[in-house]
């Protein structure tokens, strides 16, 4: 089971582009797709989705580039779309019939398997009412349900966690963890602690590009010695924030308990330990510092 | 004045909205086909016995004025209904529901908006009319006034009269969905019928009437015994001229245009009262969504989170997919196209197609089924444009053989439908052996559907297919006209084969506009 993503750019017009040339390789596990606002992320999650074709490059699912057979990538595809919709007069069960006949899957068997999908996302005992009726929360299940209809090899996920209560957030990551043993996982999002949970794998992307594609351990340790807490009076800290580059901020009674990030602490910082919003972070500016030319030096007083 | 400022900005940022989109330019598009017909003489109007009016300012201005008031003001409802829909779709109405804004406001700046989309139609008539006299060159002066007053006192409050009538459908909840767009036909229908009675219609038809007849009947004494006044679409052509100077724009003239404009606001104000400010308690298709008994689940009421289940107690799926029958996916769509119809409709739909089976045969045929094959608009107008809709296209598009099993399932479903509704016809056209007959009733069966489903594609919407479709319904079936009688009502007027071949046509446009939806077929 291999998904291979070959130099693949898509432009949107004639000059925006929103991937240039990202190469990645999967296989089973989970993907944390991590980026800013405008990324690319659900740009790349639609190519690898068979929705929108890539300008250039290819992808290949076991060897097989998707443009030439995209159904049979679909037969082995679950997808959650960031914004998806539903048919506001049928109910759970309905909806989930439907989509199971579209993607051509045996009628007794997708039967149970709705049962046990409304069960798992916790839908079961509203599974008669009408979706119109439902909550963003529960609608957001609904698509988690139908990605997993027919059992697929390939499950890509966009924002999944968008509009869940804490409770069923945890509940997801729990399910995709235990979905990955024999799957390849996409989750983009940029919730940090969403990707904390659950990935095997991180993909940092940033401005169409493939920023860095690492473990969380491997992305933590580029980040060793470059983390400092550091307290500052309140009155000091915009100051400070303009000089240096912040993680994380904590109102104390001592004052701003702050996260820097850097080679070089500032005077009183005290070295802290790593998370992986500091590690994406760290990495991501150091990308733009970097495609900017411009020499700046994270950390240091500007 | 800020109530001016704020009003520009809402029109300002609607009707940029607007015209920043692809489909503006067909709009616009259109406006100039009209304007082609009126200059290529394929639609004139003809009074008395056979006269038209020579070539002139006034009498071109008038022509196409009328145009814009009969023909425009109905396409352009249909164009301009949407304001209100656009703001929820793309949730701007949320957050101006949280501003200060007043409802009245708001629709008269819907209104505005509405009308100065619809005035860029008439202005391409305008310009257009100007060029038309020069190049008819039947008459050597030229007066920009007599030219243009038709458009502006005629033409203008029409246009503003459709504008209001829109935001008020759209804030009615009975009329704000394809109802709507069919009472607006019949409305318009009655509208136009208002100037052949004598009375000031909307449009302005009985002023030319009046005035054409008065100066005919100086020519021609006899002209006002056998008056007739048409306004012809490739018909007959006139085989006289006469000099006609225009309308005389006395006062009382211009207070009854003045009274339309009035009803205008009228119509925008009545709006006001009716709309419901993007509030979901209060909005109907939410609550029929809601099947009208489940409001919005909130938190309290939402399933509790319990932990038993897991992934490892899914169970596993036969591997082949492929031997899924077609017929289930049909079977899929229709029960999605079927869903949420009321119980009276399905007595309505049974009651005809039992009609059709039982009912005397030329009433069954020409009436029965006539009725049957409308009931189901509201069936019909979804396909194809459901997935855009409702959002569901990336669901659609990423599964399987979506292009060749779904599409033509959506299709099969809608053509079922169709069978069942006049199936009775057809069964007794066949047991008759009258094939000619049951020929043209298949290929409207076929026809009507395939249309749907076009359309659908094509336009992203239900409203196209609503609004062509009921024209042609009233023009063809319903009155029996040769050539435009797709469903065969009568033996005379039916004539199966363009239709068979315009069903084969636009199966392969909604085929190859859904392929290019996609990005891989």
């Amino acid at each position: 089971m291999q998904l291979t993503i070959e130099n693949v750019s898509k432009r949107y017009g004639r000059e925006n582009w929103a991937l240039r040339n990202f190469t990645l390789q999967l296989g089973p596990g989970v993907l944390g797709l991590l980026g800013p606002n405008g990324a690319g992320k659900t740009t790349l999650m639609s190519v690898l989705a068979t929705i929108t074709r890539a300008t250039s490059g290819r992808v290949t699912w076991n060897g097989t580039d998707i443009a030439s057979d995209p159904d049979g990538l679909r037969a082995k595809l679950g997808y959650l779309p960031q914004d998806f919709g539903v048919y506001p007069n049928l109910n759970a069960v309905e909806f989930l019939e439907y989509l199971a006949a579209v993607k051509g899957l045996d009628a007794v068997a997708s039967k149970r398997r709705i049962d046990e999908l409304l069960n798992l996302v916790n839908l079961a005992d509203v599974r008669k009412r009408p979706l119109g009726g439902y909550s963003g929360g529960m609608k957001q299940r609904v698509g988690i349900a139908q990605a997993l209809l027919n059992d697929p090899q390939l499950l890509i996920v966009d924002e999944p966690t968008a509009g869940l209560d804490p409770e069923e957030r945890v509940r997801f990551r729990n399910l995709l963890s235990e979905l990955s043993g024999e799957r390849i996982v996409i989750l983009s999002t940029h919730i940090v602690s969403d990707v904390e949970a659950t990935a095997t794998d991180i993909a940092l992307i940033s401005q169409g590009t493939l920023v860095a594609h690492a473990s969380p351990e491997e992305l933590l340790r580029r980040v060793e010695g470059k983390v400092w807490e550091w307290v500052i009076p309140s009155a000091d800290f915009n100051s400070a924030r303009q000089r240096y580059l912040i993680s994380n901020t904590a109102r104390r009674s001592d004052g701003v308990h702050a996260r820097v990030l850097g080679d070089t602490p500032p005077d009183g910082a005290q070295p802290a330990t790593p998370n992986l919003e500091d590690a994406y972070l760290f990495c991501l500016t150091q990308h733009r510092a970097g495609s900017a030319s411009q020499p700046v030096e994270v950390g240091a007083p500007a | 004045m800020n109530s001016a400022r704020v009003l520009y900005h809402m029109v300002r940022a609607d009707f940029l909205e607007r015209v920043r989109r692809y489909s503006f330019l067909l709009t616009l598009a259109g406006a100039l086909w009209v304007a082609y017909g009126v200059a290529a003489e394929e639609v004139w109007i003809v009074v008395g016995s056979g006269y038209r009016g020579v070539y002139n300012s006034a009498w071109i201005g008038m022509l196409m004025a009328i145009c814009c008031s009969t023909f425009l003001s109905l396409a352009g409802f249909y164009i301009v209904k949407n304001s209100v829909q656009r703001d929820t779709d793309t949730r701007v109405g949320q957050i101006l529901a949280a501003t200060p804004m007043r409802k009245d406001f708001y629709t008269i700046a819907k209104t505005l908006s509405n009308f100065v989309v619809l005035a860029c139609m008439v202005g391409i008539l305008m310009v257009a009319a100007v060029a038309m006299q020069l190049l008819r060159g039947e008459a050597h002066s030229f007066s920009l006034w007599k030219l243009w007053a038709p458009f502006i006192f005629l033409a203008l409050p029409t246009m503003l009269l459709a504008a209001s009538a829109a935001v008020l459908f759209e804030t009615l909840p009975l009329l704000r969905g394809g109802v709507g767009n069919i009472v607006y036909f019949f409305a318009w229908t009655a509208a136009i019928a208002l100037g052949a009675t004598g009375l000031d219609d909307p449009t302005g038809l009985q002023l030319l009437y009046r005035s054409s007849r008065q100066t005919l009947q100086a020519i021609d004494p006899t002209a006002g015994e056998r008056f007739n006044f048409a306004l012809t679409i490739g018909g007959e052509r006139a085989a006289h001229t006469f000099l006609w100077n225009g309308i005389d724009w006395t006062a009382s003239v211009l207070l009854m245009r003045l009274v339309w404009v009035g009803a205008a606001a009228a119509l925008a104000y009545a709006a006001s009262i009716f709309f419901h400010r993007f509030d979901p308690a209060r909005s109907w298709f939410k609550r029929r969504a809601a099947t009208e008994t489940t409001p919005q689940m909130t938190a309290a009421q939402e399933p509790v989170a319990s932990s038993h289940v897991t992934a490892a107690h899914l169970s596993p799926l036969p591997q082949t997919h492929s031997g899924v029958p077609f017929f289930r996916v049909v079977a899929a769509e229709l029960r999605l196209m079927l869903k949420g119809k009321r119980w009276w409709w399905y007595l309505v739909a049974v009651g005809l197609a039992i009609a059709c089976v039982f009912a005397p045969f030329d009433a069954a045929r020409g009436g029965v089924l006539v009725a049957a094959w409308l009931w189901p608009i509201f069936v019909w107008s979804p396909m194809g444009s459901r997935e855009a809709r409702h959002a569901t296209e990336s669901l659609i598009f990423s599964s399987s053989r979506a292009l060749s099993r779904q599409l033509p399932a959506v299709w099969f479903a809608g053509v079922l439908v169709a069978l069942v509704a006049g199936g009775g016809i057809g069964a007794r056209l066949l047991l008759a052996g009258d094939h000619r007959g049951f020929a043209a009733w298949l290929a409207g069966a076929i026809f009507i559907p395939t249309l749907a489903l076009a359309l659908g594609v094509w336009s992203g919407g239900s409203k196209a297919f609503e609004a062509i479709y009921i024209v042609w319904w009233y023009v063809g079936p319903a009155h029996h006209i040769p050539g435009l009688d797709f469903i065969g009502a009568t033996a005379a007027s039916s004539n199966p084969v363009p239709y068979l071949i315009a069903t084969v046509l636009l199966l392969a446009a909604a085929y190859w506009r859904r392929r290019t939806r996609m990005a891989y077929a």
